[in-house]
């Protein structure tokens, strides 16, 4: 095995390329409603990972042998083609099925499926680019397109990656760092892995837990614990962001009303003189 | 999952406050696991098979090697793949598609589990040129809950028993790589598993946790905690399946007892491999009588 | 919830194939019952009369045509197969799931080839007195009995293709509420009088015709059989749930070794296994312990 240095590793991930603190997330920029044609959607951009995501309204389930009482999540995760670098075709269709079921099982919890028996809603999500934490970034996409799409949820969801390396964990990781963290190291019972906590933050409720790597237990809970608090951060942000989407839309609605009661006002007048005429 | 079976609001209920007083409705509490039957080296065909029995949930799988290309990533490694078939068999839903959904859960989490802590690098005979891949298929034949677990632990033994055939010689001749396996088929190397990870899946049924459940327990939970644990007690890797959603001390509390149970588990199934070992190659094979 | 105090041990057994246990049961053949397999010959005889599970070839012979015993009642020869869906026949107890709700009548699965039937015409209503089925009452259907709910009723009719009519109007019968069901083979099942059972140590076991056997928690027990639609979801207690589960438990000891489940053969399981604890009757060392304790008494 070349093992690998762990020191070297944690060197490497000790001073971060872009120059960020180990608890320091990237720059965050959201946009809603960026389809016109769909219901709902989100674009969403955490340093270079882009992501964007679109929500279709329920429809009726096809081909369905029994009812069922609760609505269905389907959820598309796909990478376009010039998103990644070096992964190969075979082992990118897998990844993309398993986060597909990841992202469903992540934002299942909020959505109250109750409310659109026997319905579907399918969201489809496309990572435009990935520098690391697309998932993360795809479910907090996800998230927003889905309240954008006015389907009710019980809250809004959010998600974090961190990454472990013996006594050092990160969060929000580039591409890079997230290699680093799944290196193999050659000392056996090293810390490391990575986590990708999917929250709904107002319950304090973990929706989905997914992490690979090889820890310990305790670390893992309490890195956990850790994230839960990131969390919080992230869905203040969320709100605020769909706070001001809502002001925006309310007005330019009060906008477009009154530009159309001019019109209207200048309808009335033209029928009042065309009588006349 | 699709529910295997249905169950009426009194029968959940009874199950739920049954688990309440930590008595299940086989007798045992919450964290007892029913018995499992084991046995290896059941096919011929591959290098590596096992059999695994939980009550009603009856576990097959093979392990083939192939000659492979190493990864670019990783030129030192062999690979490692899994296959997951739900068949018809088990349940009449699983036909045609029916069974992928379930199928690809199960070996996302195998391949999870397996990814980070198994150790690739003795599949390796030539970097960058040639490597063993294990083909471990597993095949579903009979479904009575627990999955995740059964089938995790079905393949250890499997990798267990797995034999590679030993390379004599192995030479470079300008870009390709040729090697040469020995003829004896008795000479071969065998897997070492002591890092293979088993998967220990939580059922959340109402504020507590049961382990090996039945499927009439499994439709009477809201979420299911599954963590790879390896024999060591760490883990590798970790899910939830359900649709329901956790606290972070609920989650703590899921990974505590995984751990025990996991490790525990670990132990009778090393030592039951062990035990068949010694009963050499000339013991009665059961295979499905 | 604390794990703390669960540390008890709990032991995980896991067993080599090597090592497994044979249930069969030392049973002399009864050289009665003849065995026969698809397209065995029977009797070259014309006077037959040709049964289920038999066909005569085109040289007049009478064949099996599924795998199972003989039975011949006077001249009529049928072949009954060892394991089957339920054939259901009138005046049969038969425990079911409700699979649909459809309007005017229930579907049910009672393990025959064809769902069952119950017509809302065949239930006994809360208020009990028989009364004209309203609109309102079809309207209500889900909210007497829904895709889940067991139900305990008696074959009434067989419809044209085979499928089952039941009806509730016996006030034994209705919908079950608290306990576990089996489902088993019907050919497990003892044909007898009676499958209503309270056995001596306060369960109730409902045997039914098709193989699904009930055990009931409800201390109540005439709760459920009022016709009753009103469920009871109170905490059962401990012992009425070791009980249960213990009974469970035996019957499956029986089941493994095919032994005939009556209100005998379970009794007798129930006692021979207090010698141990209700978790031990599910490794196979034990469960076969109790069935050949229970098979020695029974010959006895």
């Amino acid at each position: 095995m070349p093992s690998v240095q762990a020191t070297s590793i944690k060197e490497q991930l000790r001073n971060r390329e872009d120059g960020r603190k180990h608890d320091e997330f990237r720059k965050m920029s959201i946009k809603l409603g960026v389809v016109t044609q769909v219901k709902g959607s989100a674009y969403i951009e955490m340093g270079d990972t882009k992501v964007i995501c679109s929500v279709h309204p329920p429809r009726e389930i096809h081909n369905k042998v029994s009812f069922s009482p609760e609505g269905e999540l389907f959820v598309e995760f796909k990478y376009a083609l010039f998103a990644t670098t070096d992964k190969r075709d075979a082992q990118l269709e897998k990844e993309e099925q398993n986060y597909s079921s990841i992202m469903k099982r992540a934002l299942e919890p909020a959505v109250c499926r109750n409310e659109f028996p026997n319905f579907q809603i399918d969201i489809y999500v496309r990572v435009l680019d990935d520098n690391g934490s697309a998932l993360a970034a795809a479910i907090i996409a996800a998230s927003l397109a889905l309240a954008n799409a006015s389907v009710p949820m019980k809250g809004i969801v959010t998600a974090v990656t961190a990454g472990i390396h013996d006594d050092l964990v990160l969060y929000d990781l580039t591409v890079e760092e997230e290699k680093l963290c799944s290196t193999k190291v050659s000392k056996e019972n090293l810390d490391r892995g990575i986590i990708m906590q999917a929250m709904l933050s107002q319950y304090n409720q973990i929706t989905e837990p997914f992490y690979s790597g090889n820890l310990d237990c305790d670390v893992l809970c309490d890195t956990m614990e850790a994230l839960q608090k990131a969390s919080e951060n992230i869905h203040l942000l969320l709100q605020e962001t769909l706070l001001k989407y809502v002001n925006k839309t309310l007005e330019q609605d009060r906008e477009s009303k009154s530009v159309n009661k001019k019109l209207e006002a200048m309808d009335v007048n033209n029928t009042e003189k065309e009588p006349k005429k | 999952m699709s529910e295997l079976v249905s169950l009426s609001l009194p029968e959940k209920t009874f199950i739920l406050h049954g688990i309440d007083v930590n008595f299940r409705n086989d007798g045992r509490s919450r964290l007892d696991c029913r018995p499992i039957e084991l046995q290896t080296k059941i096919m011929d065909q591959v290098n590596g098979s096992a059999k695994l029995k939980i009550d009603d949930t009856e576990i097959l799988v093979g392990v083939k090697v192939e000659e492979d290309t190493p990864d670019e990533n990783s030129p030192s490694e062999g690979k490692l793949e899994f296959f997951v078939d739900c068949s018809a068999n088990a349940n009449p839903i699983f036909e045609g598609k029916g069974g992928d959904e379930l199928a690809t859960e199960i070996s996302d989490a195998l391949s999870l589990a397996y990814k980070d802590v198994f150790d690739l690098t003795e599949l390796c005979i030539l970097p960058s040129k040639k490597c063993w891949k294990l083909y471990v298929d597993v095949l579903i034949l009979a479904c009575g809950g627990n999955l995740f677990d059964a089938v995790a632990a079905a393949v250890k033994a499997a990798l267990y028993s797995t034999e590679i055939p030993q390379v004599k010689d192995a030479a470079v001749d300008g870009v390709e790589a040729d090697i040469f396996v020995s003829d004896d088929i008795f000479n071969s190397v065998k897997l070492d598993v002591k890092n293979a990870p088993l998967l220990i899946s939580l059922c959340k049924i109402g504020d507590n946790y049961v382990v090996d459940p039945t499927p009439e327990e499994e439709v009477c939970s809201s979420a299911t905690v599954v963590v790879a644990v390896m024999p060591n007690g760490r883990t590798s890797g970790g899910l939830k399946t359900g649709y329901g959603s956790l606290m972070v001390e609920t989650w703590r509390k899921a990974i505590q007892i995984a751990k025990k149970v996991g490790v525990q588990l670990n132990n009778e199934i090393m030592k039951a491999l062990e035990e068949e070992e010694k009963l050499g190659p000339n013991r009665a094979l059961f295979g499905f009588l | 919830m604390s794990y703390t105090e669960e540390n008890g041990e709990s032991k995980i057994l896991v067993r080599l194939a090597n090592n497994r246990i044979d249930h069969t049961l030392p049973v002399q053949q009864d050289p009665r019952t003849a065995f026969y397999t698809p397209g065995e010959e029977i009797s070259t005889q014309p006077d037959f009369l040709r049964g289920h599970g038999t066909y005569m070839d085109t040289q007049q012979v009478l064949r099996a045509s599924v795998a199972g015993n003989l039975e011949r009642v006077n001249k009529l020869i049928s072949v009954r197969p060892y394991k089957t869906r339920y054939q259901g026949e009138i005046g049969d107890v038969v425990i079911g799931r409700i699979t649909e709700v459809q309007q005017k009548r229930w579907k049910v699965d009672t393990n025959a080839k064809l769902d069952s039937a119950l017509l809302l015409s065949s239930v006994n209503l809360p208020g009990g007195e028989l009364r004209r089925r309203s609109a309102e009452d079809e309207q209500a259907m889900r909210r007497y009995l829904q895709e889940g709910d067991v139900v305990c009723a008696e074959v009434q009719s067989i419809f044209a293709d085979g499928s089952l009519s039941l009806h509730t109007r016996v006030l034994k019968y209705g919908k079950l509420s608290q306990g576990i069901m089996m489902k088993l083979s019907p050919s497990m099942i003892k044909r007898q009088k009676q499958h209503f059972h309270n056995l001596a140590n306060g369960a109730v076991l409902i045997l039914g015709n098709n193989g699904n056997v009930w055990i009931g928690a409800s201390q109540s027990g005439q709760d459920s059989s009022q016709g009753g639609f009103t469920q009871d979801y109170s905490r059962i207690d401990q012992e009425n749930r070791e009980v249960c589960a213990r009974l469970q438990n035996c019957i499956r000891c029986l089941v493994k070794s095919n032994i005939l489940l009556s209100d005998t053969s379970v009794t007798y399981a129930y006692e021979e296994s207090m010698k141990y604890e209700i978790k031990e009757l599910i490794q196979d060392e034990v469960q076969f312990n109790v069935a050949l304790l229970t098979h020695q008494r029974l010959v006895a």
